[in-house]
């Protein structure tokens, strides 16, 4: 199943570049949905992977982050409202054994949280018993290689104000993960500057 | 400390002295922010019944009774959404109607339908060309009803914390807590979003959905958990559950978007792009073909309906030759919306052409149309509009008054009758009076000329006045 990922990974439209100690790879699919990850260049650690789709009546959307965080600053005047950076903000950030989220600013201690996988509907839910927070997701690379979500491969840690949820990454993804990282090491990524630009 | 007193004492004696007009001007201020009273903000609808007949007085419309009835056959033909391309002519003298009747089938229609209103002047621009903006206006009458995916916020308001900057003036900053059965989030907010949340008179307990893309507040209704403050709100309060889950949702909402809307959507050049584009704010063509065969294709695939509207051209003598020739050709294709056009020219010159028609539109034109005619009000119409109109300006006035006004009104017009009640409930309320009586109405009458009054002083004292070596009748060929 990890196959058909890896086959639309190799039919899209792929632009790579090496900036910031970063390789960056853009992809863009047959249905116009874009792509873009962010791997480092020295550990091949995952930092960014977000996707843009085009909205039903045409145009671009807005980036959705799915691994990383939001850099650009937001504007408050053209968003109308935002959520406030006092609240806990959910980021996720993988290692190379686990998927992982961390959620800062939540400075209630350990026994708060619950952290339920929820097979059936293919996602994990996070709750507080005081009902301040409550966060639904799924994790779209167990998705893409039709996996089942496991409670058994969950764990959780609460530290400095920062609840850590990890999730165990499945033999079939650790595999995928190898056979992309292969693949990729044989892009030919441009250097940031030597931009093609031919007069025409 | 000493001089802090001082200050305040300054400050203080400022206010006292300054508190009448400070305390009206901001009374104002808030009023004006919300709603204006406009030229027609009277009219509420055509004001037929359910059998198309005109009731007398009904909607903020008076007389007009034929005019009306013909008027109300257009909107059922607009509201069954089956034909395409109608064209409608409103004509009649000055101050008789012709726009209160497209408003009242603007306000017929409701919100859902795309009603476009623009002048005949309004596309003579140098932005863009004559046929690109009647082009848009035409696209802009056209809706498409669709799904669409949404991200939205949905929760009860635990609170709204609006602050005023310190020094009085400057952006206001804002902040709202909203929550679910689960969770709890504090949001930061925008101008705009401070503004329709005012507006909307947002308050804790009120469960509230906002649309992310758009910025749209709606309020739901009241939190069960507020109940028991009942007596504090009116009988017709909705109460409903607190959401559950997350706060932000997506969302499958139907909504109207215009073709116009989409145009835009899909022409707007990006990035350091936009640099080379020179955006003169015209549509290429091509965009527009591709969206009408994607529209095309929504329709056949059921997932989308076509809304057709009404465009509305005021002064439409005012377009030229090539507008009607463009109008004719426009009004064919089957996307086109029912065009209502109004004027109150009779048989005047063609713009660009040195030749005579009817309402100054071509006679090839004028064939496509439907006309309805308005005509010139009787006494008791005028009293009666003044009487809607003292209404909608919160004037009081006595009969007396009115009987003088409407005199007025005939003897002058309808227009200049109605600027009158402005200007004497001024009058009246500087003489601290409160209801405006005929002195009033008299010394306005006194102070402000009307159209014929001017024109008789100005036959007068014509040597007087500048360049009045012009010989009359040299004028009167430079004017046609």
């Amino acid at each position: 199943m990890a196959d058909l990922w890896l086959a639309k990974l190799q039919s899209a439209q792929k632009t790579c570049l090496i900036q910031d100690d970063r390789r960056k790879i853009h992809f863009t699919f047959a249905d116009g949905t874009e792509m873009a990850e962010e791997y480092d260049v020295k550990t091949a650690d995952l930092l960014v992977r977000k996707w843009r789709k085009k909205g039903t009546l045409g145009g671009v959307g807005r980036w959705e982050m799915e691994v990383g965080e939001q850099s650009l600053p937001v504007n408050l005047e053209a968003e109308g409202l935002m959520e406030s950076n006092a609240n806990p903000i959910f980021v996720r950030k993988d290692t190379k054994s686990h998927f992982q989220w961390r959620i800062r600013n939540l400075p209630y201690p350990i026994n708060n949280y619950k952290v339920t996988a929820k097979p059936e509907e293919r996602h994990i839910i996070i709750s507080t018993v005081n009902k301040k927070y409550y966060k639904k997701f799924n994790i779209p690379d167990l998705d893409r290689c039709h996996l089942g979500i496991d409670q058994s491969s969950i764990e959780f840690a609460h530290a400095n104000n920062t609840l850590i949820v990890s999730y165990k990454k499945p033999q079939e993804v650790l595999e995928m993960e190898r056979k992309f990282l292969q693949e990729m090491k044989k892009m030919k990524a441009s250097k940031d500057g030597d931009v093609d630009c031919t007069p025409s | 400390m000493k001089v802090f007193h001082f200050h305040h004492f300054i400050n203080n004696l400022k206010f006292i002295y300054h508190q009448p007009t400070a305390e009206k001007v901001q009374e104002i201020r808030e009023v004006t922010r919300i709603e204006r009273i406009g030229a027609h903000s009277h009219i509420r609808g055509l004001g037929l019944d359910d059998a198309l007949e005109a009731r007398q007085v009904s909607q903020g419309m008076v007389g007009q009774i034929k005019a009306r009835k013909a008027a109300g056959v257009i909107l059922e033909i607009i509201k069954e959404g089956k034909i395409a391309g109608r064209g409608i002519l409103i004509a009649g003298q000055p101050g008789t109607g012709k726009t209160a009747i497209a408003m009242g089938m603007a306000q017929a229609l409701g919100t859902d339908t795309p009603f476009t209103s623009i002048a005949g002047s309004e596309i003579f621009s140098l932005e863009m060309s004559k046929t690109e903006a009647l082009t848009q206006a035409f696209r802009k009458s056209i809706g498409v009803r669709i799904k669409e995916e949404t991200e939205i916020i949905e929760g009860e308001i635990v609170e709204v914390q609006i602050d005023r900057p310190a020094t009085g003036t400057g952006a206001k900053v804002g902040k709202l807590t909203l929550k679910t059965t689960e969770m709890e989030t504090i949001y930061q907010l925008g101008q705009k979003m401070i503004e329709s949340l005012t507006k909307e008179k947002a308050q804790a307990g009120d469960i509230v959905t906002i649309d992310k893309a758009t910025g749209k507040i709606t309020k739901l209704g009241r939190s069960f958990t507020r109940a028991r403050d009942y007596d504090a709100m009116g009988a017709q309060t909705k109460f409903v559950q607190c959401p559950e889950g997350e706060l932000q949702k997506r969302k499958e909402v139907v909504h109207t978007v215009t073709l116009h809307e989409i145009d835009v959507i899909n022409s707007r050049t990006q990035g350091f792009l936009a640099l080379f584009s020179g955006d003169t704010g015209e549509i290429k063509s091509e965009v527009r073909e591709q969206i009408n065969s994607k529209v095309a294709e929504w329709r056949e695939e059921g997932k989308a309906e076509i809304v057709p509207g009404v465009l509305f051209i005021d002064e439409v003598h005012m377009l030229d030759i090539e507008c009607f020739s463009f109008l004719n050709r426009a009004l064919e294709s089957d996307m086109a919306p029912i065009l209502i056009m109004a004027t109150n020219r009779g048989i005047t010159r063609i713009r660009g052409t040195q030749y005579t028609s009817p309402h100054g539109i071509p006679i090839d034109l004028l064939d496509r149309l439907v006309i309805i005619s308005t005509s010139p009000y009787e006494e008791k119409e005028i009293k009666q509009i003044l009487r809607i109109r003292c209404e909608e300006e919160d004037v009081e006035m006595t009969d007396d008054a009115l009987t003088v006004l409407t005199r007025i009104g005939m003897d002058t017009s309808l227009r200049y009758a109605i600027q009158l009640i402005t200007a004497a409930s001024l009058v009246c309320r500087k003489r601290k009076g409160s209801e405006v009586d005929m002195d009033d109405i008299k010394r306005v009458y006194s102070l402000f000329l009307d159209e014929f009054r001017s024109t008789q002083f100005l036959k007068e004292y014509q040597q007087e006045f500048m360049f009045n070596e012009m010989v009359p009748d040299e004028m009167e060929t430079e004017a046609s």
